[in-house]
């Protein structure tokens, strides 16, 4: 069964993530990228109305979650949605703008798949995203949670 | 206010003290003084009581030679005469030993005087009225005694012997009265003397008490000062602390959000840059396109190069773009610089023993390619080991090497030199160099945030330094400079022998 993986970018900044969805889309990635600027609208639609995250049983998801969000922390919804059995196979992507050791060790304990660092240095940017859509084409749809 | 209490109880003091003394003194005087008078009293009193027995002495021999000669004259006895000779050869020395005894008295003199004149006169009687009798003519003897006893010798003696006696009565009366003043007047003086050092005493304890209690009171407010002392010192490191920590939080929060912009800017000015590539090429490519030309060739329009006015306006575009690329570069490293400065405030320190020597061994190996660029070499003498962090340690003489490196004269062969030696629990830690030096005017200043001194021919933010004495506060250590613009400079650093992880647990 092959299912056209959705991109969910949780990203408060508009011009992070209009610059991410460019990125994206410039090295061939044509899958749907549906953007949330805020926690809770990103949380609701994960999980749905009822928070069990049932919504999204069988939907094969990439997440791209910024960690500084206005509402939230990044890392509290990395922890809900390892921690729930519908969402915890999906893979997360972690984009933030440091590169504090403690902070991406804790990320990826937490389990992260990639910690991606928003450098100023654009070229290098680029190039991760470029490459996370390499990622997205070999990506393996994780079998849905039963 | 207390110092003049004090000096005024000490005053108290030595002037009580010094009272006692001089009671003492003044009572062991009078003591001497009046025991000697009261002797002197007593030899009088003896010496009256003597000079009345040597009258009566002088009396008895006077009455014995008499008698001795009557019953010669009488009897005609041996016996008589012996008596009387005996008596006669006492009297003279009797009557010396009065005359000497009562030198010291004028009016007794007088009546020894006479007293001599009327025994000597009764002695004459006496020779004479025995001469007689040895010559058989007892009736001159006897008529002598008549003459004798008409002329009166005796009764004068005797009169004389009892005005002496009466005189010395009399001085034994006074002599008896003075002694007696003298011995009431040391008793006294003794009694008074002794209530004195008593009551100076008992003043003395009062005082002594006094002061006793005036000190633990003394104590326990010192006492309390310690406690509030700690407690204070307490609450104000905790403000500091919570104060170090506030800024810490808003130099991560300020640097986190102030990239999140900058990620922008750069990015969209990488995407305008691409634009602008576009633009320019097509721009190029509209220009060389001849009215009735073929169909602009995409892909192509890049290669023509382009010219005049166009030139001009891609050239300011890309310069505008270098500058604003540079500026953020800029800016990224800068707070790229605050946030790792944070993450190592925040870092929690692990001490350990660490072999100083070795450690900043390892750290010269590390930089030996640096150093042999620069031509300088590197003297590491034996220093003392510490208990501290390892991490933070490496980052302070790594730096503070790295700097030494960076910074020689050029043209003379570098030599950089550290040093270390112990001070009551403290390692301190000495790097000196030959290198071009700091001007005085700046050894503040380089150890700020972003600040450099000197000719700015080295890459560098003005980090290094700054960070470096950070971490040397955090150890609980001091950093100073001293230097001479083109004499070198030497760093000293003073680290505590054992960091104690316990005093610092409650920065986080």
């Amino acid at each position: 069964m092959t299912q056209p993986v959705t991109i969910i970018m949780i990203e408060d900044d508009e011009g992070h993530a209009r610059l991410i969805e460019r990125n994206i889309r410039r090295s061939g990635v044509n899958n749907e990228i549906i953007a949330f600027g805020n926690g809770t609208d990103a949380m609701m639609h994960l999980f749905g109305a009822d928070g069990t995250g049932l919504k999204q049983k069988g939907n094969a998801l990439l997440i791209l979650l910024d960690l500084n969000l206005p509402d939230m922390t990044g890392i509290d919804i990395l922890k809900q949605i390892k921690e729930n059995k519908y969402l915890k196979a999906s893979p997360v992507v972690v984009l933030t703008t440091t590169d504090d050791s403690q902070e991406i060790k804790r990320c990826y304990e937490l389990g992260c798949n990639v910690y991606i660092t928003k450098p100023v240095n654009y070229e290098n940017f680029a190039n991760a995203i470029r490459q996370l859509g390499l990622f997205f084409s070999v990506i393996q749809v994780p079998p849905a949670a039963t | 206010m207390r110092a003049e209490a004090q000096r005024r109880r000490a005053f108290w003091q030595i002037l009580l003290f010094s009272a006692g003394l001089l009671v003492l003194t003044v009572i062991s005087a009078g003591s001497v003084y009046l025991v000697n008078k009261a002797r002197s009293d007593n030899k009088w009193v003896l010496h009256t009581i003597e000079v009345e027995n040597q009258v009566n002495a002088l009396l008895l021999e006077v009455r014995r030679a008499e008698s001795g000669a009557r019953g010669y004259l009488l009897t005609q006895g041996a016996d008589f005469k012996i008596d009387h000779d005996k008596a006669v050869a006492a009297i003279i020395p009797a009557l010396d030993r009065l005359t000497r005894l009562s030198t010291d008295n004028p009016a007794q003199r007088d009546n020894i005087e006479k007293l001599s004149v009327a025994i000597e006169t009764r002695l004459d009687q006496f020779a004479r009225e025995m001469e007689f009798v040895r010559q058989g003519q007892p009736e001159k003897a006897m008529a002598l005694v008549r003459e004798a006893a008409t002329a009166d010798t005796t009764t004068t003696i005797s009169s004389v012997a009892s005005t002496m006696i009466r005189e010395e009565e009399r001085l034994f009366y006074l002599r008896s009265v003075n002694a007696d003043h003298s011995q009431t007047l040391a008793a006294s003086m003794t009694g008074i003397g002794s209530g004195l050092v008593v009551v100076l005493v008992l003043i003395s304890i009062w005082l002594v008490r006094r002061s006793a209690r005036s000190r633990d009171d003394a104590e326990a407010r010192l006492r309390d000062a310690n406690v509030n002392l700690e407690t204070i010192v307490d609450e104000r490191t905790a403000d500091l602390r919570e104060a170090n920590n506030e800024i810490q939080r808003f130099a991560y929060i300020v640097s986190h959000d102030l990239r999140s912009p900058l990620v922008n800017i750069m990015g969209f000015t990488s995407e305008l840059e691409e634009l602008g590539g576009d633009i320019f090429r097509r721009v190029s490519g509209l220009t060389h396109v001849p009215a009735d030309g073929p169909q602009l060739v995409p892909g192509a329009a890049g290669n023509i190069p382009l010219e005049g006015p166009d030139k001009q306006l891609s050239e300011d575009f890309s310069e505008a773009l270098g500058f604003i690329k540079s500026s953020i570069a800029k800016m990224d490293r800068l707070i790229s610089a605050i946030l790792n400065l944070t993450r190592e405030g925040r870092r929690e320190f692990q001490p350990e023993r660490i072999d100083t020597r070795e450690l900043i061994e390892a750290i010269v190996s590390t930089l030996a390619h640096q150093a042999a660029e620069a031509q300088a070499e590197i003297h590491v003498e034996p220093l003392p080991d510490v208990v501290s962090d390892r991490l933070a340690l490496e980052q302070i003489f790594s730096n503070l090497i790295d700097n030494a490196i960076k910074y020689l004269k050029s043209g003379v062969p570098g030599e950089i030199r550290i040093r270390g030696r112990t001070k009551l629990g403290y390692a301190i830690f000495e790097l000196s160099d030959n290198g071009r030096g700091i001007d005085p005017r700046d050894h503040q200043r380089i150890f700020d945030l972003f600040r450099r001194a000197g000719t700015q021919d080295k890459p560098g933010q003005g980090i290094g330094l700054a960070h470096v004495r950070a971490l040397v506060r955090r150890l609980g250590g001091t950093m100073s400079v001293s230097s001479e613009l083109n004499a070198g400079s030497t760093f000293t650093i003073t680290l505590p022998m054992n960091w104690n992880a316990s005093n610092r647990k409650t920065d986080q």
